[in-house]
Parts: structure tokens; sequence; C-alpha cells
């Protein structure tokens, strides 16, 4: 008995042996064979990652460069602290801060994070409040219908969608992040039985993934059909700054979606509203009008 | 509109812009309050070219630099009003407000550019005639981000970040605004590289790892070769004293941006100046003539180094031949242990007879 189970040992031990030895050979092969830069390949840098293959039209040159853009990253190294940092070709700044990106807004599905470019004076202004506001917020009808009960506004999950409580880096200044809390402000009703929805909630989102899944085997008028059904609720003239940003009564509740009265003071007071005006005064007068009448003006952004 | 209406208007604005200062005072050199709205990391768009442009200012880290010296105006000199018109590309070599000590004049980055442009990435050819693929020539953003410094503490020993002991000397008698600790992070971080070697080697990289770049200036891929030296395995374990780029390619006694062509008989990678290069203080300083007589950039390319590009073709052979066959070796003697008494040759009846 004992004698077969030495025996069996051993075998097993000659098996993992030729197993080893075969996998030597696999481990081996790529180390001999890898002069002439396929080390390089296998652990491409953000600069490599743009680099441009040969045989490609100009069209897919470009998809490759925003493609490689978009998940490049650089890394600063200052001895005692190490920079990893999202990598913008041609920003001399640094950016620092990892950017909380929205998976479930239905608008930027196709319209992007960065959907705003028409309104030249205004077009960053408007992403960088895409960046903590939901396009609903400004772009439904600012107005809930009669027979509905009026908008309530509340901050939600950008990985979720689900409301969350006031971001605390709000009224916190050492957790400030200019914009940055991984959530957003976006409207809603809420019930007599005090259950709250969001005008694009769980039933929206599904329905996008649903037309997203179908569109393609969908024809073209099919296609502009089922778009301008789930644009309907998009109003024609979007919010202006001003509705926000006025010493009388703005449309945002800043006060219940969290931010304090210094805060509020500073938006709807001086410096902002100053702001706004001044672009209105001396810049573009008709500049707020972005739907086909915008200023031929030279602008800023 | 009414003179007196634009007037209050004026004077309204005028309040809300120093309001805005006050606000804004966190960062001394803001004047503008151009925090106010570049402080928000979603300022941005998308160009007609489809790049992204991103207008954000993190004030962290722009304060962990030499340039938190300057007002955002002294680069941006075209942005006199906010808000502002589109803001034109920074030109480094103009004069900040800020006066170089040594000279008595205000600060600018034009020596560093001339320095550049007279060497081999200058755009101009030695006839002051424009090169060949212009855009291939850099300009200072293609290799510089901000810079950050990278202070250095040998108060007690040599390690990275601010001695706050040492600090605490300096500020016995420096004692105004924060000109101790500013000048205390420029002059450590000038004793060392202002970037980790890795990160220059990238920069290089940049350039000089892209094929079609190669290809048009017909330069071997020297990034791919150093990567295969030593000094950059080195690099990989996080040395920061083994040679980057900038060490064995810079003309000695001169700064950073003055890399020559190494057919330039001042060049430090002419052939006749390597010795001295590797014999720099701090590196091979009592090397012999031969330390690096054989081929630095190992490149195979078979047209244009066919020796070397056969050598290894033979080694590599040579070292998969003789592994393999030991390994074949080895699989079949284990395989004998396994099976010892098979074969593939049956026993005829004669055998059985006679080993009877």
């Amino acid at each position: 008995m004992l004698g077969r189970l030495k025996q069996l040992i051993g075998k097993l031990y000659v098996i993992a042996l030729m197993a080893y030895a075969i996998w030597f050979g696999y481990f081996i092969y790529p180390l001999i064979f890898s002069h002439g830069g396929h080390e390089e390949a296998a652990q491409p840098s953000a600069g490599a990652d743009l680099r441009m293959p040969g045989a490609l039209t100009a069209e897919e040159k470009a998809l490759h460069k925003i493609r490689a853009e978009q998940k490049a990253t650089e890394t600063t190294d200052l001895g005692y602290v190490v920079l990893k940092e999202q990598y913008v070709k041609g920003h001399f700044h640094h950016i620092g801060m990892t950017v909380e990106t929205d998976e479930t807004n239905v608008c930027i599905k196709c319209h992007g994070a960065v959907p705003h470019n028409k309104a030249k004076t205004i077009r960053a202004f408007l992403n960088m409040h895409a960046f903590y506001i939901a396009c609903e917020t400004c772009h439904i009808n600012t107005m809930a219908k009669p027979d509905q009960a009026p908008w309530t506004f509340r901050w939600y999950d950008k990985k979720t969608g689900q409301v969350v409580a006031n971001p605390p880096a709000l009224v916190s200044p050492d957790l400030e992040k200019y914009g940055n809390y991984g959530t957003k402000i976006a409207p809603g009703t809420q019930a007599d039985n005090g259950t709250f929805r969001f005008i694009n909630g769980d039933e929206e989102r599904l329905f996008l993934a649903k037309y997203l899944k179908t569109k393609d085997a969908m024809d073209s008028t099919e296609q502009a059909r089922m778009k301008r059904v789930m644009h309907n609720k998009v109003s024609e003239k979007p919010l202006l700054c001003e509705d926000c940003h006025n010493m009388e009564k703005s449309y945002l509740p800043f006060a219940e979606l969290g931010y304090p009265p210094r805060r509020i003071d500073r938006l709807e007071n001086t410096a902002v509203v100053g702001m706004i005006n001044k672009y209105r005064e001396f810049y573009l007068p008709r500049f707020f009008e972005l739907h086909g009448e915008q200023t031929q003006t030279p602008v800023p952004r | 509109m009414g003179k007196s209406f634009f007037k209050t208007r004026v004077v309204t604005l005028l309040a809300a812009l120093l309001l805005c200062g006050i606000a804004g005072a966190v960062n001394a050199e803001d004047e503008l309050d151009c925090l106010l709205c570049h402080k928000y990391r979603g300022l941005s768009r998308i160009d007609e070219n489809g790049k992204f442009r991103l207008f954000y200012i993190n004030e962290a880290i722009f304060k962990e630099g030499p340039h938190v010296r300057i007002k955002c105006a002294d680069c941006h000199q075209d942005i006199k009003k906010i808000p502002h018109d589109p803001a034109k590309k920074v030109e480094c070599t103009t004069e900040c407000h800020l006066i170089e000590p040594s000279g008595q004049k205000n600060f600018s980055h034009k020596p560093v550019s001339d320095l550049l442009a007279k060497s081999v990435h200058g755009k101009l050819d030695a006839d002051g005639k424009p090169k060949k693929d212009q855009q291939d020539y850099p300009g200072c953003k293609d290799c510089h981000e901000e810079p950050l410094y990278r202070p250095l503490s040998f108060f007690k020993g040599k390690s990275s970040g601010v001695s706050e002991r040492g600090l605490a000397r300096c500020q016995t008698c420096h004692r105004t605004g924060d000109f101790a600790e500013s000048f205390y992070k420029h002059v450590t971080s000038r004793l060392r590289k202002m970037r980790d070697p890795k990160e220059i080697v990238g920069i290089c990289a940049k350039c000089h790892g892209d094929k079609e770049f190669q290809q048009r200036h017909k330069l071997d891929d020297v990034v791919t070769s150093y990567k295969e030296t030593y000094h950059y395995k080195a690099l990989l374990f996080g040395s920061q004293e083994t040679p980057d780029c900038t060490d064995c390619h810079v003309v000695k006694g001169e700064g950073v941006h003055f890399i020559e062509s190494k057919k330039s008989p001042t060049s430090a990678s002419n052939k006749k100046n390597v010795p001295t290069t590797c014999r720099t203080s701090e590196c091979h300083e009592k090397a012999g003539e031969k330390l690096a007589g054989y081929q630095v950039h190992v490149t195979y390319d078979k047209d244009k180094y066919p020796l070397q590009h056969y050598m290894l073709v033979f080694f590599t052979w040579l070292t998969a031949g003789v592994l393999y066959f030991f390994l074949t070796l080895i699989f079949l003697e284990l395989l004998r242990r396994l099976f010892p008494h098979y074969s593939f040759v049956k026993p005829t009846g004669d055998d059985h007879h006679s080993s009877r």
C-alpha cells in the first residue's frame, strides 16, 4: 500500500515537472523573440498611445486619436507626491482631480457630457454647469403642466441615478470640489405620499437603453419618429442664466439644494449677476437668443 | 443708452469686480479673479476639430509651481477684462512683471527659447531658412506642462519635500509673506532635475518613438533601443541618478534645451565626445575611453545596420535552439519516468524468448 502511494506521488511529481517544462517553454518564447520594440508595445505610454498607424484615413486617424486621448493619463512625480491625472493634449495647466462621469443621464448617452457648442459666448460656461446640473433642469419646460405637481429639485448620484443627500462639499470649504461632486441636480415630482420621481428616472433610462439597442434595426423614418417622441418634453427655449442668477427669485431653490447663504449670495447677487450684466451690456446684446438668432460678433470661447 | 445710465452700470460693475476680487483673494496674484470661473472643473468645450478644450485651473496644484508668483495676465497678456475674448496662444518669451535678480531686468524665458532655436530642435536651419516638416519641431508646450516644484530636504539626510526645520531657519529673517518657502522650493528644486527621468524619456518618446516621425527624419528608433539598456532598467526600479535622454545629449556646460545633432563636432553624442559625456561628474568619472566605444543605441534595422540585424537573428535562434533543445530533452526524460516500460516497438516472440 505504502509502495503504491509512493509511486503515485512520484508520478504526480513527474507530471507537475512536465507541466512546468511546457509552461516554461511558453513563458520564455516572448522573452527570446521580443527584441525590436514588442516590449514597449506591451506597456504604451501616454505619448505612445497617440501614435498614428500609417495606413488609416484622416477620419480613422482622428477617431483613433480621440479614443487614445480619452483614456490617456500622465504621471508627474514630485518626489514627495505623485500626480496621476487625465492627459489632455495641449493643456498646459495641471488638472489633478479625477472626474466622476455621469453614467445615468439619458440625454448625455447621445449628446455627450460636453454638449454645448453653439452659443460661442457661453458654451464653456454651459458645459461647466452641465457638470453638476442635469440637462433636463434647463432644457425641459420650466413649469410643470397644470395637472402635475410643480418640479422639485434633488441631487442624484452620477453612478446610480438615484436621489442622494445634498453634497457636503457645498458647505465645507475643505471638501470643495468646484462642481465635481459626483452628483447632479435634476428636476422631478413629489407625489402626495411623499415619493419622489425624477423626470428622467429609471423608466426613461430603460426605454433609452432599449431604443439604443434596437435603433439599428429601424429605418430612418422610424428613428426620426422615435427621436421626436423622446424629445417631446424638451423645451423650445431653455432656461436662461438670469432665471437662476438674479436678485429676485431664482428658478433653482439653492437653499433647499444645500447651498450655504454665502454661496447663494454670490450666485444671486454680485459676482455672477455682475458678469452676466457685463456680457449683455458690453459684448453681446442678444447672446441669450440661442435658437438661430445668434449674433456674429466674435465672442469669448 | 443714456450717459448717466452707462456710468451707473460701470460703477456697479466695478463694485461687483471689487467684491469678486475680495472673494477671490485666496490667490493674491489672481487680480482679475479668473478663478471665479476657471476653478470649475467642467469649464470646457469641444472645438471645431473635435479637440477637447479644458479651461480649468487646479488652484492647489498651481500654487506648487514657480508660476504662482506671476499674475494670470502676465502670460495671458491679451486678457484685460472679464468676460474676455478668446484667449490667444501664450507666448512664453514675453517679459513678465517679475524682476530677474541677477540682471535687475524683467524675467522672460527668451534665453531658453534662443537656446532651443540654435539646437537641433530649432525650427530654422543654419541659413535661417525654415526646416522641412515644421510641425515636428517642438514649441515650449510640446515638452512642458505647467512646471511644479520638486523640493528637497537635506536638513537631516536627503529626502523629497520641504524640510520644516530648514525652512524655519530661513523664516527667522525672511518673515514677510511666503518668500522664504517659495525661495526654498525654487532653489532646492533646481538642485536636482525638475522632472522624474521616466517622464523625460516619455516626453522625448512622444516624437522620437513615433514611427512616422522616425521615417520623416530618417532617425533610428532610439526610444526602443534606450529601453533595452541597463540605464532604463535602473529607471524602472526608481533610480533618479541613472541617465535619461537629456543627461547624455545636452551639450556640456549648456542648459538642457541645447541638444545638437550627433554630427556636430560639439555635440555631446558626437563619437569623439562620447567618452567625455560618460565621464561627466556624478556619472562614470573614472571611465576609460572605450566605456562607450560601442554603439550605445543598438538598432537592428536590416538595411541600415545589417551586421547588428544578423547578429540579433543569430543569437535569438541560438538562444531559442539551446533552450528548446534541452527543454525537449528534459520533457522526454520525464516522460520516460512516467512510462518506464512503454515502447513504440512491440516486442516480438523472439525478443520474448531471448529475454527469458
